[in-house]
């Protein structure tokens, strides 16, 4: 796949964020039936799957080079949205050395690797062309980066990361930079164990789906990542929905009508996957997100009707947990219409290679 | 709302003196002390009581309390002196406290840094259900919150007191309650008295 | 970094005690391995004339090294056989096939201070930790008991060590586990890796003294006795029956006839091959299972323990 990416685009202000077509055909959507319910949904993170967005380690897509940016600006107003407990230094190297390995490996005209050597001391090259960076250092010495290496190559990728360290039978959250996270705070949530900070989440508990999940984890195997999928809706293409500047963003749920929740609301979709770290034996959590309005999205008819479907058999707790409440009934009937009620088959690919023209 | 479904919210128990080798300091918000309770605590020491000192934090003049007795005025002064303890902790010392959360809490933060890891401090509430409350939008905390609706300390705005708990800051998360729609705010209820 | 078997071949064999052997492997394609943790293990699968067997061995090499991998392979005299295969049939330019890197004996990355205690072959996952512990000068000790005439045989792997200290069986350097435990402050965690007696006997004394069960840990190696007494297992699922040898385990029946099982330590600690058990008693020779589950008798890990039935019918 050749990339263009979209540099001038904005995620905030006037929200100039699009996806072209080929970016809506490879939209990892998230929803196989048309009711939802949380299940451990875990698969191995093989370089394969129903769209393109599944196919590499590490996807990188038209969006790159404007979400570094937004990144960046977020970091700028808010440096408390990257936090490395102290305990995490090898697995900060670990993150440099896995993002570098795959970025360079998948995508070889945008990034390259030189490496004179792999143990800690060795003296490393790493060209990044869309961004204009190009830096030498030395792996395993903080002092010959810019800033500490996890902040460093997060700040050249696509999607939030968090690093988990695992210890007496759980995993804790030591440290993350989130800065398109749907609404929860890492200022927070930092050093908080595996049920703490899936606390809030209603249903699922209950149903014992994260004691199942946590073990499940503590076993993950090197060179065997795997993944799931996550939703939740967005106002607008807002990559920084944190609660710390939700007084910024909460009022858009209110300004939703039937008339323009087609180009207001949007799928917020994270791929997320899991990686036991090489050195520090903690847990990598890529938590890659994908947005897409509604509008875009029902270009797919089997994805319109479906997320129809799905919203409207919503149960009322996961709506208000998502935050959804508020706009649901509009969203819903800019849907409807769209919906034959036809059977859909089972699967979330699109089902067609090319979408009809707008 | 000592319970709750959520899951990152503490649990307390009646406190035990744990009969290890180590050395054992009990800390009382002694303000909360019921009637009785510092015999109950006593009897609770009784095993440990060579090796155990009682912190008596803002207690009435006339408190009694077991083993090396040591008073102090303040939480923070309770905070300073932790911080100040020359010889450190060991590996097999334990930790009491008892009184509100944000009281052993604060205590709790200060034992960490000092090394005490979580299996070796054990809580038991006493007195009010009052709590700290730390904005997500200012990060500043509100102290002795006791109503649904809190007013934040730092940048004013009206935070729906939630349940959700941090350990390391000690205190429950405050929200925006009226950011989607400006002055929808709930009635204010007093819920943590 | 995505992958589940390794392909090695051994760079060289030499031995360095009388039953010490230690094996460099390489990949076989001359590429790069994938870099393993302090503390980690690999898998390997010897294929004997008659048999294969698949034992777990701590990695010694510096963690995050890519061109080798090390390991030290003691022989042990009541072999179930692959230790024996490594002394006497490997040698250089030999093909194995490995496991990627696994490790359920990661060091704690809080500590403030890891005070390690060996017992003879168990110094091999501190081999590896020492070299980790000196690259982030992390706080360390650790204190050997091993045969007085073995007290220089690791020294390659420990010049890094800050405070390394031998004990032998004689009158006088005999470690005083109580005295050493005593006195260690808060945010040390202590590990352990010895034969039995050891690991138990330190186990015991921290909790005696006091030391939250989170801060002590434990690698129970190699000569988890799998071998006993043969009996029949009957796999209801594929219908097949199946006779564990004395000196095999039932995982490696199953898997000699061919069947998949999955696992991971292959000595009984980590629960990735738990399997119910439908019919029949088992001996329960695993630290996985906690005591209901036990005396349940509903389940079994295959990796170390057998039977004290004659059969066992498992739901596999």
């Amino acid at each position: 796949m050749s990339l263009v990416f979209k540099p001038e685009e904005t995620f905030r202000g006037d929200y100039t964020y699009r996806n072209s077509d080929a970016a809506i055909l490879r939209f990892p959507f998230p929803f196989p039936e048309d009711r939802y319910m949380y299940s451990v949904n875990i698969e191995p993170h093989v370089r394969s799957g129903p769209t393109d967005a599944f196919c590499r380690p590490f996807d990188i897509d038209e969006h790159y080079i404007a979400e570094c940016r937004d990144r960046a600006l977020t970091l700028e107003q808010d440096p408390g949205r990257c936090q490395v407990l102290p305990h995490m230094m090898t697995a900060q190297w670990d993150t440099l050395e896995l993002l570098m390995e795959n970025m360079a490996a998948d995508y070889p005209e945008q990034f390259s690797l030189t490496k004179e050597g792999d143990v800690f001391g060795s003296r490393w090259t790493w060209i990044n062309r869309p961004l204009g960076i190009e830096q030498q250092f030395i792996f395993g010495d903080p002092d010959t980066l810019p800033c500490e290496p996890f902040e460093y190559i997060t700040r050249q990728a696509q999607g939030d990361f968090a690093i988990c360290d695992q210890r007496e039978d759980n995993l804790y959250l030591d440290a993350g930079m989130i800065t398109s996270q749907a609404d929860w705070s890492l200022e927070f949530n930092v050093g908080m164990n595996f049920m703490e900070w899936h606390g809030p989440v209603p249903l699922a508990h209950q149903a014992g789906v994260f004691e199942r999940a946590l073990k499940y984890l503590l076993m993950l195997r090197l060179g065997q990542p795997v993944r799931r999928l996550n939703w939740t809706m967005s106002i607008n293409p807002r990559l920084d929905t944190s609660p710390e500047s939700y007084p910024a963003w909460g009022p858009d749920r209110a300004s939703v009508t039937v008339e323009n929740a087609g180009g207001k609301v949007h799928l917020r979709v994270e791929l997320q996957t899991l990686w036991r770290l090489p050195r520090s034996n903690a847990i990598l959590f890529p938590i890659r997100c994908f947005l897409i309005s509604i509008e875009e999205l029902a270009r797919v008819p089997k994805w319109g009707k479906r997320l129809h479907r799905v919203l409207s058999s919503l149960p009322p707790e996961l709506a208000e947990y998502k935050g959804l409440t508020r706009y649901l009934p509009a969203t819903l009937a800019w849907l409807a219409p769209l919906d034959d009620g036809a059977e859909l088959a089972t699967g979330t690919g699109p089902d067609i290679t090319e979408l009809a023209p707008v | 709302m000592m319970q709750s479904q959520i899951v990152s919210r503490p649990r307390y128990r009646e406190l035990a003196a744990e009969d290890t080798a180590g050395a054992h300091l009990l800390i009382v918000e002694g303000d909360t002390l019921a009637p009785g309770q510092m015999a109950a605590l006593a009897a609770a020491f009784a095993p440990v009581a060579d090796r155990l000192q009682t912190w008596l934090v803002s207690a009435p003049a006339t408190a009694l309390a077991l083993g090396k007795v040591r008073k102090l005025q303040t939480v923070d002064e309770a905070a300073a002196a932790l911080d100040a303890l020359q010889e450190g902790f060991g590996i097999a010392d334990r930790l009491y406290l008892q009184g509100t959360e944000p009281f052993m809490w604060s205590l709790a933060t200060v034992a960490g840094r000092a090394g005490l890891s979580a299996s070796q401090i054990r809580m038991q509430h006493a007195g009010s259900l009052k709590r700290r409350v730390w904005c997500t939008h200012c990060h500043q905390t509100t102290e002795n919150v006791t109503t649904n609706i809190a007013t934040c300390a730092g940048c004013g705005r009206e935070l729906l007191v939630r349940d959700h708990f941090s350990r390391r800051l000690g205190a429950f998360m405050g929200v925006m309650v009226d950011a989607e729609v400006p002055g929808e705010v709930p009635q204010r209820e007093e819920v943590f008295p | 970094m995505i992958g589940e078997t390794l392909e090695l071949t051994v760079v060289a064999v030499d031995d360095i005690a009388p039953s010490l052997r230690h094996v460099r492997l390489a990949a076989a394609d001359g590429g790069q391995l994938p870099p393993a943790a302090a503390g980690a293990n690999i898998q390997l699968r010897l294929q004997g004339e008659a048999r294969t067997w698949r034992n777990a061995y701590s990695l010694i090499s510096q963690p995050g090294r890519r061109d080798e991998y090390e390991i030290i392979v003691r022989r042990v005299p009541e072999s179930r056989g692959g230790s024996a295969f490594v002394h006497e049939v490997l040698k250089p330019g030999d093909r194995l096939v490995a496991s990627w890197p696994g490790n359920l004996f990661a060091p704690q990355r809080t500590a403030r201070h890891h005070l390690m205690i060996a017992g003879g072959i168990g110094i091999t996952p501190f081999l590896s930790y020492v070299a980790d512990f000196a690259h982030n000068g992390t706080s360390h000790a650790l204190h050997v008991c091993c045969r007085e005439s073995e007290t220089g045989t690791f020294a390659p792997w420990l010049q890094a060590c800050g405070d390394l200290n031998y004990y032998w069986d004689a009158d006088g350097h005999r470690l005083d586990i109580p005295a050493l435990l005593a006195q260690q402050p808060a945010g040390t965690h202590l590990y352990v890796c010895g034969p039995a007696a050891l690991n138990d006997e330190v186990i015991q004394a921290a909790a005696d003294a006091g030391w939250p069960a989170s801060h002590v840990h434990c690698e129970h190696f190699g000569a988890a006795l799998s071998g006993g007494t043969p009996f029949t297992a009957f796999l209801s699922r594929s219908g097949i029956e199946v006779e564990v040898g004395e000196s095999e385990s039932l995982l490696e029946a199953i898997e000699r006839i061919g069947a998949t099982a999955p696992c991971l330590c292959r000595g009984g600690a980590c629960g990735v091959c738990v399997t119910g058990v439908l019919e029949g008693e088992p001996e329960h020779r695993d630290h996985y299972l906690g005591a209901a589950e036990r005396e349940g008798g509903q389940l079994i890990m295959p990796c170390v323990s057998r039977a004290r039935s004659a059969r066992l019918v498992l739901d596999l």
